[in-house]
């Protein structure tokens, strides 16, 4: 019996060791906080009648909304370098080359979907969808290396990026007409890149555990 | 009837199948993620890795074009090899130990 067991305990070790080294987690938990507590701060004074005046026109949208993208991506890569650097790697693993190459390019071509769409027609709410749509699919196509939350996080976005996408194109019109604002968009904003990333960094650090290291 | 001759004896031993498997899973490991990863001393891992080459399973490559000299490991065929048999061995001793349905 006992090579039998022992047969087990081998294949335990190779599954618990294929899985974390298949896992890497692009997101950062605090990096989320950041992110997540820039966009409820901007979305929410966006969304004020009189603070909000400076966003009702794309450009300014825009600028704030980049600046913040700007900020939470480098706060991100200070996090994971830092991370890396804990675990003695390096910052530019194959981990995130691979999640750099899987995020980029729907990530790309949704920034320049949203910000077309805002220069050419103004258009905020759309171009909100756009954002909130690509980048749900930029996470959802990490799926095979990244942790569950990253994964939930992607189909938060989505079902976020596809009932706004209904609603502006539904007809309601007051409704409608406010999403397409400043003010609609930045309160969408706040809830999806917002909210959904403060949620991801609760779920994150409620459910983390401690690293389970193979013995030597 | 299992032969558990089958069973590699290199690649038996937990600290170098935990070392295969890790290189089974990408194509290439510098040694610090390797150490890294398995939580091992730098001796313990070289002592393991120069057995796992000296059996032919295992590829070093040393790249110096960088700011520092870096260290990888990879599996060449023959280990990926021995490994996925390695595997079927195991599989076969697990089903060994199900009682017929």
């Amino acid at each position: 019996m006992s090579i039998q067991l022992d047969a087990l305990e081998s294949l335990r070790v190779i599954r618990s060791l294929m899985e974390r080294a298949h896992i890497y987690r692009a997101i950062s938990a605090p990096a989320a906080t950041i992110g997540g507590l820039f966009a409820v701060a901007a979305g929410v004074a966006g969304a004020v009648p009189g603070v909000g005046e400076f966003f009702s026109q794309p450009r300014p949208f825009l600028a704030t909304w980049l600046l913040i993208l700007v900020l939470t991506s480098a706060a991100n890569f200070w996090l994971l370098s830092r991370e890396a650097a804990r675990r003695n790697q390096p910052t530019i693993s194959e981990g995130m080359r691979m999640a750099m190459r899987t995020i980029l390019p729907p990530v790309g071509v949704g920034g320049i979907l949203g910000i077309g769409t805002l220069l050419w027609s103004g258009d905020m709410g759309m171009a909100a969808t756009y954002w909130m749509l690509f980048y749900g699919l930029a996470l959802l196509g990490t799926h095979s290396f990244s942790p569950r939350s990253l994964v939930w996080l992607g189909w938060g976005f989505i079902a976020l990026g596809v009932a706004l996408f209904a609603v502006l194109g539904s007809g309601y019109g007051d409704l409608q007409t406010f999403l397409r604002s400043g003010r609609g968009a930045s309160l969408a904003m706040a809830a999806s890149f917002g909210l959904l990333h403060l949620i991801y960094a609760g779920c994150v650090c409620m459910g983390s555990k401690p690293e389970i290291r193979t013995q030597q | 009837m299992i032969d558990f001759d089958r069973l590699d004896k290199t690649i038996h031993e937990k600290a170098r199948l935990s070392i295969m498997t890790l290189l089974a899973s990408r194509a290439v490991w510098s040694f610090q993620e390797l150490k890294a990863e398995l939580g091992m001393s730098d001796g313990n891992l070289i002592t393991h890795l120069r057995t796992l080459m000296a059996a032919g399973f295992v590829e070093e490559k040393k790249d110096d074009t960088g700011t520092r000299p870096r260290t990888t490991y990879g599996l060449n065929e023959e280990g990926r090899k021995r490994f996925k048999e390695y595997l079927e061995v195991l599989e076969s001793i697990v089903r060994a130990m199900r009682p017929p349905a």
